[in-house]
């Protein structure tokens, strides 16, 4: 994904999440928290933070900032059910702790859940430790002063709140993805639905405009689109509501879709399973997970939308060796040639490379289970066909020349490690083919790909011409 | 603001949130906690030894830790930065005036610790990869006397590094 965050942002981000062995709907709720995407208030969570504090603080009879910090940072305290154990029933002043959560009577009622208090502590852990822990001293000091006077949450709610404004506009420089996602909401005129042309029409336009985006980039805001739909819909709601009322309950209606857009995303990404899949036994060479990722990266296009996977396979890698080229400022083919496109892969190519991929990735799932039969000493007890089916991925096995393949503890090992992701990209890869198999029944991929080249060529010519003469 | 202006931005932040979600970064060193509790520890406890060589060799998590102490030190002194002539027998940190008196025939060096309000339990100093960490005792009238004896290795320490001027000093 492109854009919007430095790696600064990711280290600290990974950091909390990490160490905390947080889920993947808390990692995602902290992440829109940290970049903003809270409606209506994008504070709130840091006010909800401040009140949780000054409620821990009067439990705990907390009279130091590193007594909360202590408190934020314990791995101990990670889950609602340890934070439940931990203090359900305490009371002290105006903080009460019951089955359900924490609560505070003044100076205005408050209250969350425990599962709400473990996520607020996971953002204090990041506020504290927030661009590798240069303001550490500074905000233990302000929990130092609610420390000190519990009262005093909303003086704390507010330097939170400028603490991260100021953390925003140093690591998420949103305005290049924001103006993008502008220009899309004018292009489309209000519609939610958008076709494989919508994009490649936006792209044109940006291009022509001068602002010559990547075509990968421009599709990579359009997933997003895509999966905010809920969400913007909600946010009209929003500016329409006419009572305080309707507010509140876009307001539920608001955080609901923003979560689910979290719980939507897949459990890893397919890029970071091809990144991580482990090197021995070698199931896929380096440039196979490259053909991988650049098919699978604009995850859901490539079974949803497989005209614009190809598209950004195909004419992105033109486009991205043309920037390269111009970043260098020499190497290779020159621009004219370059930007005619006719290095350009075509899609039947690509189709045929990733059925090849989908059938090999299918062998090492049928050799990772029958190691794994073996494994068990069940394997006498499966029928004729099973058995048939067995003895051929042995066979298979025997005949792969890969790296690493030739130990077969080695391979079965590997195996282990990797199945569920290889079951996953097998998977994945198999509907970008099917996927890919309709569209050419439907528009003729060799059609389409002459066709998208005129319009590419056309495209890189007139944006790149100052540089190429 | 307009619909739209705002439909845009909520657009961006999102797309962040999900380019930061996976966005895969290995997490390096010692986790928070760890090294929290490090920082907090009490002088002569037990260690975590991992955390302790990663504050040792990795200057990227030895900042981390020296941001922790300094978030809970009465004053501290800084990694100095000018370089001065030879080795201090006196310096400052924050409200606190360290001296160190030489020894004498039959006594090891003394560090006197004077300063006004709370005064710190603990004393950690440190450069390079050097550190070391030290309970101050109790304060008699408004003063800390610690006996830094050469036959102790880490009061031995403690001397060397006060006395040079580019360690970091941290009372806690």
């Amino acid at each position: 994904m492109s854009g919007g965050y430095d790696e600064r942002c990711a280290a600290d981000l990974a950091n909390v999440g990490e160490g905390r062995e947080l889920s993947r709907a808390d990692r995602a709720w902290l992440a829109r928290v940290v970049t903003g995407a809270v409606r209506p208030n994008r504070d709130k969570p840091l006010w909800d933070l401040a009140h949780a504090l000054a409620g821990l603080a009067r439990l705990t009879g907390a009279g130091a900032g590193r007594d909360l910090v202590t408190l934020a940072l314990d791995p101990r305290l990670a889950t609602p059910e340890a934070l439940a154990a931990r203090f359900a029933g305490a009371s002290a002043g105006a903080a009460a702790a019951d089955a359900r959560g924490l609560t505070l009577a003044a100076p205005r009622p408050w209250r969350t859940t425990w599962a709400g208090l473990a996520r607020l502590l996971a953002l204090a852990e990041f506020v504290l430790t927030a661009e590798d822990l240069a303001q550490f001293p500074l905000v233990t000091g302000w929990f130092d002063d609610l420390a000190k006077e519990p009262d005093e949450a909303e003086r704390l709610a507010k330097r939170l709140a400028r603490h991260l404004a100021a953390y925003r506009s140093d690591h998420l420089p949103l305005l290049a993805s924001e103006r993008r996602f502008r220009g899309i909401l004018g292009f489309l005129r209000g519609r939610s639905a958008f076709t494989d042309d919508d994009i490649l029409a936006f792209w044109r336009a940006e291009m022509a405009a001068g602002e010559r985006p990547g075509f990968r980039t421009v599709a990579e805001h359009f997933v997003t689109f895509e999966a905010a739909a809920a969400v913007r819909e909600g946010l009209d709601g929003l500016s329409a509501a006419a009572s305080l009322d309707a507010m509140e309950g876009w307001e539920e209606r608001l955080t609901a879709s923003l979560s689910d857009l979290a719980q939507g995303e897949p459990a890893a990404s397919l890029a970071d399973l091809l990144a991580d899949l482990p090197d021995g036994p070698k199931v896929l060479t380096g440039s196979e997970r490259n053909d991988l990722a650049d098919l699978l990266r604009l995850e859901p296009f490539h079974r949803t939308r497989p005209l614009t996977a190809l598209r950004a396979a195909s004419f992105g890698r033109v486009q991205s060796g043309l920037a390269n080229r111009l970043r260098r400022g020499g190497g290779g083919a020159d621009l004219a040639a370059r930007a005619s496109c006719a290095e350009a892969e075509e899609y039947r190519a690509l189709a045929a490379r990733a059925a090849d991929l989908a059938h090999h990735l299918g062998r090492m799932l049928r050799i990772a289970a029958a190691l794994r039969l073996a494994a068990t000493g069940l394997a006498d007890d499966l029928d004729a066909e099973a058995q048939a089916a067995l003895r051929e991925a042995e066979a298979d096995l025997r005949r792969i020349r890969r790296a690493g393949f030739d130990d077969r503890a080695r391979v079965a090992s590997g195996f282990a490690a990797m199945d569920a992701a290889l079951v996953r990209l097998a998977e994945e890869t198999g509907r970008f083919v099917r996927a890919a198999e309709a569209l050419d029944r439907r528009q003729g991929l060799d059609a389409a790909f002459a066709a998208d080249r005129a319009v590419f060529a056309q495209a890189f010519a007139a944006a790149y011409a100052g540089e190429a003469a | 603001m307009t619909g739209t202006d705002d439909a845009a931005r909520l657009l961006a932040e999102i797309h962040a949130a999900r380019g930061l979600l996976r966005a895969s970064v290995p997490a390096g060193g010692p986790t928070h906690a760890a090294l929290w509790t490090h920082a907090t520890r009490e002088p002569g406890r037990v260690v975590d030894l991992a955390v302790e060589r990663a504050i040792r060799h990795d200057p990227a998590i030895a900042r981390r830790y020296r941001s922790m102490l300094a978030a809970q030190a009465l004053a501290h002194a800084p990694l100095a930065v000018a370089a001065s002539d030879g080795p201090l027998s006196s310096r400052r940190v924050g409200p606190f005036a360290l001296d160190i008196l030489p020894a004498e025939a039959d006594a090891p060096p003394l560090l006197i610790l004077r300063g006004e309000g709370r005064m710190p339990r603990v004393i950690e100093a440190m450069r390079g990869e050097e550190a070391v960490r030290l309970d101050l005792g109790e304060p008699v009238d408004g003063s800390i006397v610690l006996a830094l004896d050469p036959a102790v290795p880490e009061a031995e320490r403690l001397g060397r590094l006060l006395g040079d001027p580019a360690s970091a000093v941290f009372l806690l």
